[in-house]
């Protein structure tokens, strides 16, 4: 029987083991007790589900049986010390009563020690469940007394107060330490999430740039744009035009300046401008007349620092999706401008515009995804990239936040 | 076989194009090349009046890409495609229905291009379903190579603007500088070129049958064979008879 019992408990722990491990698990067990036991557990926050796991884990088995031993012990001493100090109350009644009260303490300090969120959501409510439940029974034990002692109710009363004031003294002496203990475990749980959230934000920060940098070396190794250029050098070469060496100083520039933007993570505007025009420079000579392009850059803004790569992505789509596509080519403008506390950089392209947008690029996605989020990971919601309609072609705006001008 | 065949290039980029004719030139001096062209929807016109035996395509064009181009073209001429695509994505043209050249094009690749190219010309044309084939697979395998569809068309008529949905013309037709577009009650015409409308119109939607006419394939009513090569087609909801061109007699075969 008591075999039986136990190993109905074990499979029962090992399950809530599980559910904590992997809280999808639920889904999965047959409606019943069990399965609201288990999502009480699955609905506690990861870290707070790991903390409980790795209790559950260590103490368990003989290991657990030993502790409960050892508190019974300590609680059995306390009752004999009780014993020795009131007289009046029996070795047995003294033992049994400290045992019962140690080992309820012990269990709401135990859930406050694991279940502290839940604690703290809902402080008021267990304060006012003490109050409540202290005063109905007070209420309830000294009318039984009265009635099975016939007193008279004036004594009874009297007799109440006090037992109210030992009830909610005794409720104290168990709500205080729980409350204490749960505020001081869900800082500490507030704390580690902070510090696990940093550590993700970094990491995901890390990944975000080397993914940059790699899209970077796959726009400069690009097939399109890398032998198509190539060809052209070859081509001006065997023409013997001095364009060729132009071109190739062009290419070099453009290679060079992108070699540096993966080096960092924010560049100037001015560097970011001359990178953008070496590029459509070596565009221009392919596309021939097909491509014209203007680039306004103030010189109060020559100093204001940029995410790399986010204008050169937004120029490489203009030619891309708006001018090569376009029979008749069109004007790329890219232009930057301070106005209230905002800065405004502006890539228009007089190519076919909105509707071929949204058609993914090789890479999948046309990089406006990557410049969204550099955007947000450098500024938050303060920066923000829209696309308009140009009419012709397409307006890609990005505004960051620029102090200077507030 | 024509001691001289005809040649069409299209390609996009200046440069590549006078580099592709340069080697042309040298490596097969006895080819004429009849048209060069700066995008599909000018190859494609250029093809129907010039009839080249030969077309050499880039395959990301402005209009119609090289893809559609060879689509269009089947098995009236040989198609070369010249891209800059990298190996892994022209995997696919090594099942060997059309040969393709990698941008920048190096002359002794030109030179096997061209070698089997002159083998091929002496050989009865292949019926163009391996081609088909390929060019379905390349559509979809290579990216960027979606065509967006017109809706709708922006065209005077008098002195107001309309706004005409696509679906509801019976048919284009080439008139020297504009295009006219002829629906149930009224005509219009637009400024730009047929062969520009052309690529951005849904070619199973709107069967072109001469190079000056596209019909809606809803307003058909019948096609009429006039003699061995010549056929007409009837629209409804009109009077008029439209031509149909030898090149497209094939649409209406059974």
């Amino acid at each position: 029987m008591l075999g039986r019992i136990a190993n109905w408990y074990r499979g029962w722990e090992d399950e809530l083991v599980a559910v904590l491990a992997q809280p999808e698990l639920t889904a999965r067990m047959p409606k019943g007790r069990r399965r609201c036991h288990a999502q009480v557990l699955a609905d506690m926050p990861p870290l707070q589900r790991a903390q409980l796991r790795a209790f559950l884990l260590k103490y368990s088995g003989a290991r657990r049986y030993c502790a409960l031993a050892g508190l019974a012990l300590v609680f059995s001493f306390g009752g004999v010390l009780l014993h020795l100090a009131s007289p009046g109350v029996g070795w047995l009644q003294a033992i049994l009563t400290i045992n019962l009260f140690g080992f309820l303490i012990a269990a709401a300090l135990g859930s406050a020690w694991f279940d502290y969120r839940r604690l703290i959501q809902k402080r008021i409510k267990l304060m006012l469940a003490v109050v409540v439940f202290g005063a109905i029974s007070a209420v309830a034990s000294v009318a039984l007394v009265a009635l099975v002692n016939g007193q008279p109710v004036a004594i009874a009363l009297t007799r109440m107060s006090h037992f109210m004031s030992g009830v909610t003294a005794g409720g104290l002496v168990i709500i205080l330490p729980v409350l204490a203990i749960s505020l001081w475990r869900n800082r500490q749980y507030e704390a580690l999430n902070a510090q696990l959230q940093r550590e993700a934000e970094q990491a995901k920060l890390a990944r975000e740039l080397s993914e940059s940098q790699l899209r970077l070396l796959r726009a400069q190794i690009e097939p399109h744009f890398l032998f198509n250029t190539l060809g052209a050098v070859q081509q001006l070469a065997q023409q013997g035009a001095p364009r060729a060496a132009e071109l190739t100083g062009n290419l070099i520039d453009f290679l060079r300046s992108s070699m540096r933007d993966m080096r960092s993570e924010q560049v100037s505007l001015a560097a970011e401008f001359g990178l953008v025009e070496s590029y459509l420079k070596v565009m221009q000579v392919r596309l021939g007349e097909r491509l014209r392009y203007s680039l306004q850059l103030p010189r109060a803004l020559e100093q204001v620092q940029l995410p790399t790569m986010i204008l050169l992505t937004l120029v490489e789509n203009a030619i891309k999706h708006g001018i090569e596509p376009a029979l008749r080519g069109g004007e790329v403008t890219v232009s930057a401008q301070a106005e209230e506390g905002t800065l405004r950089i502006r890539v228009q392209d007089g190519g076919v515009g909105m509707s071929t947008i949204a058609e993914p690029d090789g890479g999948g996605g046309t990089g406006l995804d990557n410049v969204r989020h550099r955007l947000r990971l450098a500024y938050g919601d303060q920066a923000g990239l829209h696309l308009l309609d140009g009419d012709p072609g397409l307006i890609a705006d990005i505004t960051i936040p620029h102090p200077a001008t507030a | 076989m024509n001691p001289n065949p005809t040649v069409l290039v299209a390609e996009d980029e200046p440069l590549m194009r006078e580099r592709l004719l340069d080697m042309l030139a040298q490596s097969w001096p006895e080819a004429c090349v009849v048209l060069v062209a700066e995008n599909g929807n000018d190859a494609w016109d250029g093809f129907l009046e010039h009839e080249p035996d030969v077309a050499f395509l880039d395959i990301r064009m402005p209009g119609l890409s090289g893809l559609e181009v060879a689509e269009r073209i089947g098995s009236m001429a040989q198609v070369v495609f010249v891209t800059a695509y990298d190996q892994y994505a022209v995997d696919a043209f090594d099942a060997g229905a059309v040969d393709y050249l990698l941008k920048p094009v190096q002359p002794d690749r030109l030179e096997r291009a061209l070698a089997r190219l002159k083998a091929k010309l002496v050989q009865p044309p292949e019926d163009g379903a391996a081609m088909g084939e390929l060019l379905r697979h390349l559509k979809t395998a290579l990216p960027g190579m979606r065509q967006e569809r017109t809706k709708w068309i922006k065209a005077s008529v008098g002195r107001q603007v309309r706004v005409i949905d696509v679906d509801e013309v019976l048919f284009f037709q080439s008139d020297t500088r504009y295009t006219r577009i002829v629906l149930r009650d009224y005509e219009a015409l637009v400024r730009t070129p047929l062969k520009d409308l052309l690529s951005t119109l849904d070619p199973d939607r709107f069967w072109q049958i001469h190079r000056a006419t596209v019909v809606n394939v809803n307003a058909i009513a019948a096609a009429e064979r006039l003699d061995a090569e010549r056929m007409q087609v009837l629209v409804k909801g009109s009077a008029e008879k439209l031509a149909v061109s030898r090149t497209f007699v094939h649409l209406f075969r059974e």
